[in-house]
C-alpha cells in the first residue's frame, strides 16, 4: 500500500513554484489591497479612511500639509476599500513589503500634491484613527478598559537599526521556531502550508523545529493575549541568540482586529523585539516565502 | 431526597422543569451571561430535537445552582459566566477560574484557596505537563498528564491561552462592519463563523439571503469543511509515521486552496459573506474551473485515503484507539464529526438545514466505533459527500443577485447555528439600533474540549497526539 502511494507521489507533476518567481503575484489570494490612482486626492483619501475597518487607511495633518497613510501592519485585507472606491484601490498581485521593518509596511501620501512620500516618517500615538470600528476609536473607549485593565497605547515600533548578518553565521541552514502568541490559527494554516510541494520552504535550507532552544529564528503569530505573554518572553529567551524574530500577520504586526482588546497585550513587538515584519490577515505562503527568503537574503 | 433531586432542587425553578421534562434530558447546547437591557441574565439553551432550540433566561442572582453535576457538559460553561459576570455557581463541582490565568486579579483570588491542578498523587505516579508552547506548527493550550507507566491514568486541560476577548471586541460594532471580527474567532473555518453571524443578523433583519449567494455559502462551507478533513486525515496518518499522506494531502489542499482564490480572489473566504449576502459573484468560467478542481482531488483523496487506510500500520494504530464512548459523547454534549463517530446523529445540515441545504437530499454518515479509526473514516466520509454537495450546488447555479441590503438601525435577537467542519456553531446574537448589545459565540471546541481526556485517559501516553489529532479541535475557537 505505502509503496502505491509513493509511485504515485513519484508519477504526480511537480507543483514547484519557481523561487524567483514567487514574488510576482505571492499576494494573489490574499486581497491585500494596491492603490491603482494615478493621483490621491483628498475625496478619495476621505472615503478611503470611512470605509476601512482597522483604519490601516487614515488621514492626518503634519506640518507638510494633509496626507494619507496605508498601513499594511494594520490591514486585514476585507476588500471593503476595494468595494468603496473600485477606482482608486484593487487587489495588489505582489506585495513586496514582506520580510520589513516596521517603517516600511506604512506608506503615506502628500494629499496637496496627491503623489506617494518617498520615506514616510514613523506614525506614533498621535494619529486620529478613524476606523469604523468603535474599538480601534480611542475617543470611545474607556480609559481603563472593559475590565479594569488599563488600555494600552498604540504599537511603538521597536527600533531595530539593521537585520543582523546572521546569514554568516548561518550559512545555508536556519532553523524556524513557529510561535503562536494568540493567533486565530489562519496564519498557521497558511505556515503549514509552506511544507508544501508548491513552496517547500526547505529548499531556502529553512527547517520548522520542535524545540526554541533548535531554533535561529522565531515566527511569531497572533496577538501576544494576556495570557500568552510570559510563555512569549520565555520562548524568546529560549532561542540561544544569535536570534531573529519575524512578526507574521496583522495580529502579529499590529494586534490586527485585536489590538484594542483588554485581553491582549499587545502586537509581538511589545513584547520582544522584533527584527522583521510579514503583513497579511493571513499571510499567503508566497507572501511568508517571499518574506523569510528577505530576511535570510536569500534571493 | 435522591441525590439526583437534591442536585435538581438547586436549580432555577425554569431551568429545573425544563431539565425534568420527559421522556429524557435535552443536550445541553450553551450556556452564557448577558448584562441585558433588563439586568444581568444567564441563558441556557437546551436541544430536544426539534426545529428551534429552546431557550431559558434566567435572572442572574449573585448565586445560581449548578447544572454540571447533572450534566457534566456544563462545566466549563459555568466557570466562564462565572469569570466574565460574576455569576457564582452553588455546587460546581470544580469552580477554578477558566479564561484568564497568570494576570488576572479576579483569577488569583479565586485560585488562592484551591490547587492549580487537580492533584493526583500516589506511588509511581508521573505528572508530565505539556504546553502552553507545543512542539510544532499549532495553537497554544496546556495539557497535564498523570500517567502510570505508559499508561494515562488522569489529564486535566488548561486552554484560553488565545482568549482575546472576542465577544467583548464585538459589542458596540455596527452590526455590518463586525464580520472581519467574527472572521479571527477560529481562522480555519472562517467562512463558518461568518455565515452564522450573517444569519443571525438576517434572521433579525427577516431577510434570507438570495438564492445565488445560499449557493455560494453552501460552496464555501463544504469546500471549508473538505479542506479541514483532507488536511486532518493527512496529519492523522503523519503522526502514526505514515509519511506520503500528509505530503499528498497537502498538495490537494493547496490545489483546492488555489482554485478559490481564483474563483473568489480570497483562499481562506474571508471577506465573502456578509449581512444580506456575499460580495463575491465568480462567473460561470471560474465556478468549472472550482468544479473541475473539487471533484479532481476528492477523487484523488478517496483513493489515497482507501490504500493508507487499509495499510496494516495504520490500521492498528487507529483501531481501538482514543475510544470515545456513546455514553462520553452524550454526557459532553458532543457535537460534529466526533459525536458522528460515536453514534450521534446531530448534523445542524439535516437537523435544521438553512440556506441552499434545504435544497439537498443527503445522509450523513454516522459510525459507532467512537475510536480512531471511526473519526478518521468519518472526515473520508464526510470529504466525497462535500465534494459530491459542492459539485450539485455549481452544476445547477441560481440566477440573480448575490446580496440584499440590510436596513439600518436593526433593533432584536437572533441565533443561528451551522454545521461547521467541526461541528454545531452557534451565534446568539442581540441588536440595538444597528449595534452589537451582546454576540455569545458557541463554538464546537468548547463543546468537544472537555470531551477529549475520556478518549485519552487508559491509553498509553504516547498515542495521545494522534487522538487530540483525530478530535483537531480549535484553540482559538474555543478560547475566542
Ligand atoms: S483592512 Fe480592509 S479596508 Fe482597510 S486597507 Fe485593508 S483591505 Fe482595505
Amino acid at each position: 500500500m505505502i509503496g502505491d502511494l509513493l509511485l504515485r507521489t513519484l508519477r504526480a507533476p511537480n507543483r514547484l513554484v519557481p523561487l524567483a518567481s514567487l514574488g510576482g503575484d505571492n499576494a494573489a489570494g490574499s486581497r491585500m489591497p494596491e492603490i491603482t490612482c494615478a493621483a490621491m486626492t483628498p475625496d478619495i483619501a476621505g472615503r478611503l479612511a470611512a470605509s476601512c475597518p482597522t483604519a490601516a487607511m487614515r488621514s492626518g495633518e503634519e506640518a507638510a500639509g494633509a496626507f494619507f497613510e496605508l498601513d499594511y501592519a494594520h490591514c486585514i485585507g476585507c476588500g471593503r476599500c476595494a468595494a468603496a472606491v473600485p477606482e482608486a484601490v484593487g487587489p495588489a498581485r505582489s506585495l513586496p513589503v514582506c520580510g520589513v521593518q516596521r517603517a516600511r509596511l506604512t506608506r503615506r501620501w502628500n494629499l496637496a500634491t496627491g503623489a506617494e512620500v518617498a520615506r514616510p516618517p514613523l506614525s506614533g500615538a498621535a494619529l486620529p484613527l478613524v476606523g469604523l470600528w468603535p474599538c480601534f476609536d480611542p475617543r470611545q473607549r474607556t480609559p481603563a478598559g472593559a475590565q479594569g485593565v488599563p488600555q494600552l497605547p498604540r504599537c511603538a515600533p521597536t527600533a531595530v537599526p539593521e537585520l543582523p548578518r546572521l546569514d554568516r553565521w548561518l550559512g545555508r541552514a536556519v532553523n524556524i521556531r513557529q510561535l503562536d502568541a494568540g493567533s486565530c490559527n489562519g496564519c498557521e494554516a497558511e505556515i503549514s502550508a509552506l511544507n508544501n510541494p508548491y513552496y517547500d520552504l526547505e529548499r531556502l535550507g529553512a527547517h520548522f523545529v520542535a524545540s526554541p532552544k533548535h531554533a535561529d529564528l522565531l515566527l511569531v503569530t497572533g496577538p501576544v493575549t494576556r495570557n500568552m505573554e510570559e510563555a512569549v518572553r520565555q520562548t524568546y529567551e529560549a532561542v540561544p541568540a544569535p536570534k531573529l524574530v519575524v512578526a507574521v500577520g496583522a495580529c502579529g504586526c499590529s494586534g490586527g482586529v485585536f489590538a484594542s482588546s483588554p485581553a491582549v497585550a499587545g502586537p509581538v513587538d511589545r513584547i520582544i523585539p522584533v527584527d522583521a515584519y510579514i503583513p497579511g490577515c493571513p499571510p499567503t505562503p508566497a507572501m511568508l516565502a517571499t518574506g523569510l527568503a528577505a530576511v535570510l537574503r536569500r534571493r | 431526597m435522591t441525590p439526583r433531586e437534591e442536585k435538581l432542587a438547586r436549580l432555577a425553578p425554569a431551568l429545573r422543569q425544563a431539565w425534568v421534562r420527559e421522556p429524557e434530558p435535552p443536550r445541553l447546547v450553551s450556556i452564557f451571561g448577558d448584562t441585558g437591557e433588563r439586568g444581568p441574565s444567564v441563558h441556557y439553551l437546551l436541544d430536544r430535537g426539534q426545529a428551534d432550540y429552546e431557550e431559558i433566561e434566567v435572572e442572574a442572582a449573585t448565586e445560581l445552582g449548578s447544572l454540571t453535576p447533572l450534566a457534566p457538559a456544563a462545566a466549563w460553561h459555568e466557570r466562564e459566566v462565572h469569570d466574565r459576570f460574576g455569576t457564582v455557581f452553588a455546587g460546581h463541582p470544580d469552580p477554578r477560574p477558566l479564561l484568564g490565568h497568570a494576570h488576572d486579579a479576579l483569577a488569583a483570588a479565586a485560585a488562592a484557596d484551591r490547587p492549580e491542578f487537580t492533584p493526583v498523587a500516589g506511588e509511581g505516579i508521573t505528572e508530565v505537563a505539556v504546553g502552553p508552547v507545543h512542539a510544532g506548527i499549532i495553537e497554544p493550550g496546556h495539557f497535564r498528564f498523570s500517567t502510570m507507566g505508559d499508561r494515562v491514568i488522569f489529564l486535566e486541560l488548561r486552554h484560553f491561552y488565545t482568549h482575546k476577548g472576542t465577544e467583548d471586541l464585538l459589542a458596540g460594532l455596527e452590526a455590518a462592519a463586525a464580520t472581519p471580527l467574527v472572521e479571527s474567532v477560529s481562522g480555519d473555518n472562517c467562512l463558518a463563523h461568518a455565515v452564522a453571524y450573517c444569519e443571525a443578523v438576517e434572521q433579525i433583519a427577516g431577510l434570507e439571503p438570495p438564492p445565488r449567494a445560499q449557493a455560494l455559502r453552501l460552496v464555501g462551507l463544504e469546500l471549508e469543511r473538505l479542506l479541514a478533513h483532507v488536511g486532518d486525515f493527512g496529519a492523522l496518518c503523519g503522526d502514526v509515521g505514515f509519511a506520503p499522506m500528509p505530503a499528498l494531502a497537502s498538495r490537494l489542499k493547496e490545489d483546492l486552496l488555489r482554485a478559490s482564490a481564483r474563483c473568489c480572489g480570497t483562499r481562506t473566504w474571508r471577506g465573502v459573506a456578509i449581512p444580506g449576502g456575499v460580495t463575491v459573484d465568480p462567473p460561470a468560467a471560474l465556478r468549472q474551473e472550482l468544479a473541475h478542481a473539487v471533484e479532481a482531488a476528492e477523487r484523488e483523496f478517496a483513493t489515497l485515503a482507501g490504500l493508507a487506510l487499509r495499510t496494516p500500520s495504520v490500521e492498528m494504530r487507529f483501531e481501538g484507539a482514543g475510544v470515545l464512548t456513546a455514553g462520553a459523547a452524550r454526557d459532553w454534549a458532543a457535537v460534529g464529526p466526533v459525536a458522528r463517530a460515536s453514534g450521534a446523529s446531530l448534523d445542524l445540515r439535516r437537523a435544521r438545514p438553512r440556506g441552499a441545504y434545504r435544497r439537498q437530499a443527503f445522509t450523513p454518515p454516522i459510525l459507532a466505533a467512537g475510536d480512531v479509526m471511526a473519526r478518521a473514516r468519518i472526515r473520508v466520509l464526510e470529504a466525497s459527500l462535500s465534494a459530491q454537495l459542492i459539485l450539485e450546488t455549481l452544476a445547477d447555479w441560481p440566477a440573480g443577485a448575490v446580496r440584499h441590503p440590510v436596513p439600518a438601525g436593526l433593533d432584536g435577537g437572533g441565533l443561528a447555528a451551522v454545521e461547521s467542519p467541526r461541528g454545531e456553531l452557534l451565534y446568539w446574537l442581540r441588536l440595538r439600533g444597528g449595534r452589537i448589545l451582546r454576540c455569545a459565540i458557541r463554538s464546537p471546541s468548547f463543546q468537544n474540549w472537555p470531551a477529549l481526556p475520556s478518549a485519552v485517559i487508559g491509553g498509553i501516553i504516547a498515542d495521545f497526539p494522534m487522538i487530540n489529532k483525530s478530535f483537531n479541535l480549535s484553540y482559538s475557537g474555543c478560547d475566542r
